[in-house]
């Protein structure tokens, strides 16, 4: 490999990682997010990230919505579905006192539901996409090339990252979040109504996948299968530290470099199992992740 | 190969199969003096519909045409179907009910290879001609057996090299980057290929993916830093179009080639990759005899249009693989005739195994021979600009043979 063609696919690795990155890291964001209030990873998250994209491309499209009023709708409507699901089904599993299993289960129904709908209304047989929002003429930094399309997208998904950074740490909901993740019992005594900060953030959660489903679909394809990406972003999570917002954000990148790495200067096959790698790397070297601060046995 | 030369081989299929008819005395299951019963099976229902609804509707307007003919010996064709939900298991239970409890005399079936496959063993075991529908079928067609028949439209074994042969005849360029997928789809065309490349001079540089891959710059940024002068693609719609996607996004303007596996829907196709420039240099692999629609198949799109006169007015309907089905059928028909007025199963699998005939739907003929279970192994290619298909002279073939 010439000095010329490395550098070619160094700096194509950073800004391609750099964008699908930002993709991994919202949805690991929207996971983490779930898991540090209810200890319940989320199997349902990518299924909530399809099922957003279609909605959106049935506004956009078939409805012909304009992109920004099909942005909020969409929103929206998978806030409130996500927020629905948590009351309606997981709220009665939880009441069930049966193992916390029922709750991992429960999301993993909500996968299949969700998938075998999708399904069913024929709209995903033939791979979909919907027109871009912004331009997809090429940009050239460097060596690398990407597309507005391509900016827009890292740019807006740092924004709503940032946004959700300010929330957790200056808004009164956003902190009793945190405390609900923190310590539960001791988040009722200072009188956080639990409850209502559950529900609040899954339909946050899912709003968050919603809008990695709304900036990825017109470069990604659409199918009733594209939840498959939140393998992605469990990698992303795990590598970031599954409890750390940050973290979540930061494996997110690293997840998109290393795929883009593997692929340019390893081989293409090798890009599937690189996450993993990364994973196995991370668990070897750091378990509690980059940013996941020291492993510490819970109390009971 | 000349009409003279099929009529002689015609004559002396006849001849052996009326001996092998001859032989066999006793009743064969599905076979009555007024009819031959036929197993005809896909998928009716399921995510894979799309598949195999058009290919089993246009088997279905053949036998109706043969039987309106007056059948075949006399006998009108019996069709008994099933869905097989192009799923492994459905597959299995759909080929044991018609050949155990509606004792069926063949079967004509399978629109997704992975499942169809999966019925090789059961039907292998109880020795029953199996005419594959629109399924390629590679793995049970290689090594051959002698009751298994598929690739009608196409193997993938010759989807690959087809490619390469029409690369460097007519686009003639002997540097040629190649994606394909990285599992026993990719694995099979990449066989012919590289065999193509080898045969033709030409260099190959592979570069194969995960069909679920999400981010498909490196693979596409790898062949256009290799100086690879067009770009091969026989991934599934869903990588390829995220491959003309990427290589307009790189600036990459050498022509593209794309494969029968990812053109099920070329509109959806132009629209999820967003511009029409990134279709400048395109061409398409087609499987056809002429451009879908053209004068020489318009009697294959009229009889469907007489056959389904409501479908044939809703969208995506006939789909680019209805034909695929009714040379399916033809075969089908084809071995039953020369089989000779008392058919035998084996009679016909024997037929089968030495049939050569033009089938008038597809780009080449269909053949089968002593190492050679696939049928048809040639293809044409269009020039595909965003709109419409812009047929390229000539039909291009593959040379791989199984050596096994």
């Amino acid at each position: 490999m010439t000095w010329e063609l490395f550098l070619l696919f160094f700096q194509q690795s950073l800004m391609s990682g750099l964008v699908t990155g930002s993709i991994y890291a919202l949805l690991a964001l929207a996971m983490v997010m779930i898991f540090n209030t209810t200890d319940v990873p989320n199997f349902g998250q990518g299924e909530i990230f399809m099922v957003a994209s279609y909605i959106a491309l049935v506004l956009l499209v078939f409805a012909s919505v304009p992109y920004l009023v099909m942005i909020p709708l969409t929103l929206a409507a998978v806030f409130f579905g996500g927020a629905i699901f948590q009351r309606l089904v997981l709220k009665r599993v939880a009441l069930a006192r049966g193992a916390s299993v029922n709750l991992v289960i429960a999301t993993l129904g909500l996968s299949y539901f969700l998938k075998g709908v999708m399904r069913q209304t024929g709209i995903a047989e033939v791979p979909r996409s919907f027109p871009a929002l912004f331009p997809t003429d090429s940009v050239s930094i460097g060596m690398a090339t990407a597309t507005v399309q391509d900016f827009a997208i890292l740019g807006l998904a740092l924004a709503a990252m940032a946004a959700f950074f300010l929330f957790f740490h200056f808004t009164r909901t956003g902190r009793a979040m945190r405390a609900v993740g923190m310590n539960p019992r001791a988040a009722i005594l200072v009188g956080v109504d639990i409850e209502r900060m559950r529900w609040l953030v899954w339909g946050l959660s899912s709003a968050i996948a919603a809008l990695a489903g709304i900036l990825i679909s017109p470069k990604l394809l659409m199918t009733a299968d594209m939840g498959i990406v939140v393998i992605l972003g469990f990698a992303a999570a795990i590598v970031g530290g599954f409890t750390s917002l940050p973290g979540a954000v930061v494996g997110g990148f690293v997840i998109g470099i290393v795929e883009n790495m593997v692929g340019l200067f390893v081989s293409s096959k090798a890009i599937v199992v690189a996450p993993f790698l990364a994973i196995m790397l991370v668990l070897l070297l750091r378990p509690q992740g980059l940013l996941g601060g020291k492993a510490t046995a819970k109390k009971v | 190969m000349k009409i003279g030369t099929y009529i002689q081989s015609a004559l002396v299929v006849t001849a052996a199969a009326l001996l092998l008819s001859g032989a066999a005395g006793a009743q064969e299951p599905g076979l009555s003096k007024d009819s031959i019963k036929i197993g005809l099976f896909g998928p009716m229902s399921g995510k894979a519909l799309a598949y195999g609804e058009d290919p089993l509707n246009a088997a279905k307007m053949w036998y109706d045409r043969i039987n309106k003919q007056g059948g075949i010996w006399g006998r009108k064709i019996e069709l008994v179907q099933e869905d097989d939900r192009c799923a492994a298991n459905d597959v299995v239970a759909a080929v044991k009910k018609l050949v155990e409890q509606d004792k069926v005399f063949m079967l004509n079936g399978g629109s997704c290879s992975t499942a169809t496959v999966a019925a090789q063993e059961y039907v292998l075991r109880n020795k029953v001609p199996f005419v594959m529908l629109n399924a390629s079928g590679d793995s049970a067609l290689y090594p051959p057996t002698d009751y298994i028949f598929g690739a009608i439209s196409i193997s993938q074994r010759a989807v690959g090299g087809t490619m390469i042969d029409f690369a460097t005849r007519s686009l003639k360029v002997k540097k040629l980057g190649y994606l394909n997928h990285d599992d026993a789809y990719g694995a099979w065309n990449l066989e012919a290929a590289q065999f193509m490349a080898k045969e033709q001079g030409a260099t190959l540089i592979v570069e194969s993916v995960n069909p679920d891959i999400t981010d498909i710059t490196a693979p596409i940024l790898k062949l256009k830093a290799s100086g690879a002068e067009a770009l091969l693609v026989t991934a599934y719609a869903r990588p390829a179009t995220l491959a003309i996607k990427k290589a307009h996004e790189l600036g990459w303007k050498t022509p593209i080639v794309i494969a029968v596996n990812g053109i099920a829907n070329l509109v959806q196709m132009v629209e999820n990759v967003g511009t029409k420039e990134a279709f400048k240099n395109l061409y398409i692999q087609e499987l056809l005899a002429d451009v879908p629609g053209g004068p020489k198949l318009q009697w294959v799109y009229d009889m469907y249009k007489t056959a389904y006169p409501e479908l044939a007015k809703t969208p995506d309907h006939p789909s680019p693989y209805m034909p695929y089905g009714l040379a399916s059928a033809m075969v089908v028909t084809h071995a039953l005739n020369l089989a000779g007025p008392q058919p035998t199963r084996e009679g016909v699998a024997w037929v089968l195994r030495n049939l050569k005939f033009e089938s008038g739907v597809m780009a080449g003929p269909i053949e089968f021979g002593d190492n050679d279970r696939a049928g048809q192994e040639s293809a044409i290619f269009l020039k595909f600009e965003g709109e419409k298909g812009v047929l390229q002279p000539g039909v291009y073939s593959n040379k791989w043979k199984y050596k096994g």
